[in-house]
């Protein structure tokens, strides 16, 4: 293995072909294109580059221009238009509205899915009997499509043939017809719930990893020294998974951001505008009112906004420096 | 003379032959030519894009193995939710793709997309494939208002959809709840005619029948309701602008008195009819338990157990109210043509020839009566001669008085609102409903509306947006008369 390796570098540096070939021999004296370490590094990279840029920083650049000019359903006006759409986002409530209330909802979501995904990580860090096969179903909302687990939740709250009526009427001892899809007190909290069952097992995969690899000898020794069990998660477990609770959060912020599948399916944003996240907010305008600059803007105000909050957040754990 | 003769024989062969072309010609029905100059196309391949569900069966179950077996043009059914039919014609025009050969449209929002240039103009096709004479045997309502944007022909009014008013016979007409209700109300337990009839009557079927029973029941879900309270806000006298300013007057006092009506309805309806879509309606009247509904045509049909023995229909609960269902015009008499379809082609299309020409053979007077009498489609009746056909009347007991409600309605209907973006405007429509719904103050629902539609207004620009209503209020059918 060791030769192999060694033997890698050499062709990577080139110094096999040198040692290979006499300092007189024709081979010497035509370098091969890969003869510099440094063409090589490039002629690799290359490819990667051109795709990267190719689906990133184009559609980047589409976005910035279409932003300033004013292409909508009826006309694909190109010229440049300035910053008109953009002083029409400052004033436009709905899109405020919507990313605050998105902002709200992951505010509320993330710690939940947070911590629940946490104490089910605790419940299942030690070896029980038949865990993986626990662990295996609990993870099953993760591998549905949001769209399905959308729907799926829509029929649990149907409100005549819905379970969740049914089961909350068994417990009143009467029939039960909560609008869960149509009030505004119980809209949100049905948009919760699905959420946090769809995705609390990603925070409760990830924190179990992290917990299960928190150093055995360091929690024995805290024990022997008689350490709370709040001393020993606050100084021991929660600085060793913090990284991962990190990460966990940052992905599942980030989605929470751009939530859309499941608060479509189950409400389309309603009652009125009262569940429409921004994504939401930003497909109606782009795709069914065809305000393509107008959405463009929108959108580039979304992702200045997600990238700050990346960066702020990145700048505060390890996996930035 | 000798060189006259056989210029002569030939000049008469020739005008035999010229005879019989044009002897063909005439004799040949509009499907027929349709066929005989598709044959050209045999092996190509076209895309339909359809309204998802039991509308799509329409092709996959009937037309395309047909069209096919006549042309050899192979039809690909792709169906699309009804409220995204508009937004994937516009994507797939935007993106400069062919996706779609022949799109269904639905007709309110032609004007958008004909403009948009998503649509192809239809003029030269019809001309040329002498299609305008059958065109002009669509019920007039339907081809006066479906048919054309500016003057020019952009589809083909395919399905002649109005809201009808079903109601249980059975309880209208048991003599107990006759006197019953004239002694309550002071007039005969009959089809409604106004909506404060339509509330009375149904709050006394549900003060007696139920919950085995209720007055009435609909599909209020904002997508599918949105028309009837178009229909609801004019029968009170609403008029959806002010033609001199174009600022809208949807938060009149005809607005608030529509809305609060439609609350008021509620009262007599089974709790969370507010959340009853198409289907959930469907099923409690074939189950009976509702004795009024006004929706579109195809559930009168099943609820006379029309199609029952239909594997596409497996799903449909058997109808309980089999001969026990009455049909006439829902309160005010002038019912809103809700929706509606109409075939166009689309302006991406790669093979507009063979598109075009199974547009004219599904839409001909032939075809046509055989798709409208499918017992798996939605597709309403919309040429006279589908209202009149002897076979249509005899379907099952009823269906006379079934076609002559619809016939009715199709002379009466009144047409949904049709303007530049209609879409957005319906789409606030849709929320103020929604909101109806969740409780919050009319008034201000109105008033949102409002100002979400003057927004709208100005952006797409007071002139061009006045032109567009000002057009479609002078329509016979965009008011009503009473």
């Amino acid at each position: 293995m060791l030769i192999r390796r060694s033997r890698a570098d050499e062709a990577i540096s080139g110094t096999a072909d040198a040692s290979r070939h006499p300092p007189d021999s024709p081979a010497r004296a035509r370098p091969t294109i890969f003869a510099s370490d440094r063409v090589f590094k490039y002629a690799v990279i290359t490819p990667a580059i051109f795709f990267i840029l190719l689906i990133g920083l184009y559609p980047f650049i589409k976005l910035l221009l279409t932003s300033v000019q004013n292409i909508t359903m009826f006309q694909d006006d190109t010229s440049y238009h300035g910053f008109i759409h953009f002083e029409r986002l400052f004033s436009d409530l709905r899109f405020w509205s919507s990313l605050a209330r998105t902002f709200a909802f992951t505010a509320v979501a993330l710690p939940v899915q947070l911590i629940l995904g946490f104490l089910l990580a605790l419940l299942f860090v030690n070896r029980m009997p038949i865990r993986q096969v626990f662990v295996a179903v609990l993870l099953l909302p993760v591998v549905i499509s949001p769209i399905v687990a959308g729907a799926t939740w829509r029929l649990m709250f149907e409100h005549r043939f819905g379970p969740i009526n049914q089961i909350i009427g068994w417990f009143v001892g009467e029939e039960v017809r909560l609008l869960w899809t149509s009030d505004p007190i119980l809209v949100w909290p049905a948009i919760l719930i699905a959420e946090v069952w769809q995705w609390t097992p990603f925070m409760f995969l990830l924190l179990l990893a992290a917990l299960s690899n928190v150093g055995r000898e360091q929690l024995e020794a805290a024990e022997l020294d008689g350490a709370s069990w709040w001393m020993t998660f606050r100084w021991i477990v929660l600085p060793a998974i913090m990284p991962v609770v990190a990460i966990a959060l940052l992905i599942r912020g980030l989605d929470l951001v751009r939530i859309f599948d499941i608060i479509w399916t189950m409400t389309r944003g309603g009652p009125g505008t009262m569940t429409e996240s921004v994504s939401i907010y930003a497909y109606h305008m782009a795709f069914r009112e065809f305000e393509i600059s107008y959405s463009a803007a929108m959108a580039l105000v979304i992702i200045v906004l997600l990238t700050v909050l990346v960066v702020a957040a990145l700048s505060r754990v390890e996996i930035s420096r | 003379m000798r060189r006259m003769l056989p210029s002569t024989a030939t000049g008469a062969l020739l005008s035999v032959c010229l005879l019989a072309t044009t002897s063909t010609a005439w004799s040949q029905s509009a499907a027929e030519r349709a066929v005989e100059a598709a044959q050209e196309y045999s092996g190509t391949e076209i895309t339909v894009l359809y309204e998802a569900g039991l509308q799509a069966l329409d092709a996959s179950n009937f037309a395309a193995e047909r069209w096919e077996e006549l042309t050899g043009i192979r039809v690909n059914v792709v169906e699309s939710p009804v409220d995204e039919i508009f937004t994937r014609i516009m994507q797939a025009h935007r993106a400069g793709t062919a996706s779609f050969d022949v799109v269904n449209v639905i007709p309110n929002q032609m004007p958008d997309l004909a403009m948009s240039g998503a649509l192809e103009p239809l003029d030269d096709y019809v001309e040329r494939y002498d299609y305008a004479q059958e065109l002009e045997l669509i019920a007039p309502v339907y081809r006066d208002n479906w048919m054309r944007v500016e003057g020019t022909i952009y589809g083909f009014p395919d399905d002649g959809d109005v809201l009808v008013l079903y109601y249980r016979k059975d309880i209208f007409e048991d003599p107990e709840n006759q006197e019953a209700f004239r002694e309550q109300h002071g007039y005969d337990l009959a089809p409604p005619t106004t909506w404060e009839e339509y509330r009375e009557i149904g709050q006394f079927i549900t003060d007696k029948y139920a919950p085995e029973v209720y007055g009435a029941a609909g599909h209020f879900q904002p997508g599918n309701f949105q028309y009837l309270v178009q229909q609801r806000f004019r029968d009170e006298g609403g008029r959806f602008f002010d033609p001199e300013t174009m600022r809208a007057t949807i938060n009149s006092e005809a607005g608030v008195r529509a809305f609060e009506g439609i609350r008021a309805d509620l009262e007599m309806m089974p709790t969370g009819v507010e959340q009853w879509g198409f289907v959930e309606n469907l099923n409690a009247l074939l189950a009976g338990d509702v004795a009024m509904s006004i929706t579109w045509p195809p559930v009168g049909r099943w609820a006379a157990g029309y199609g029952a023995e239909t594997d596409a229909l497996d799903w449909l609960p058997e109808s309980q109210v089999s001969g026990r269902i009455g049909y006439a015009l829902p309160p005010n008499g002038q019912p809103e043509l809700a929706v509606g379809w109409a075939l166009s082609l689309a302006s991406t299309s790669e093979n507009k020839e063979a598109a075009y020409l199974f547009m004219q053979w599904m839409n001909s007077e032939e075809v046509s009566l055989e798709r409208v009498q499918l017992p798996f489609t939605l597709r309403g009746p919309f040429r006279e001669s589908h209202y009149q056909d002897e076979g249509f009347r005899n379907l099952w007991p009823d269906a006379g008085d079934y076609l002559d409600t619809l016939w009715e309605g199709a002379q009466s209907g009144i047409l949904d609102l049709s303007i530049i973006q209609i879409d957005r405007y319906e789409e606030a429509l849709r929320q103020a409903i929604s909101r109806l719904w969740a409780g919050d103050d009319i008034q201000e629902i109105l008033d949102d509306t409002a100002e979400q539609w003057d927004a709208l207004t100005d952006r797409i620009g007071v002139d061009a947006q006045r032109r567009a209503y000002e057009d479609w209020a002078s329509k016979p059918n965009a008011y009503p008369t009473q």
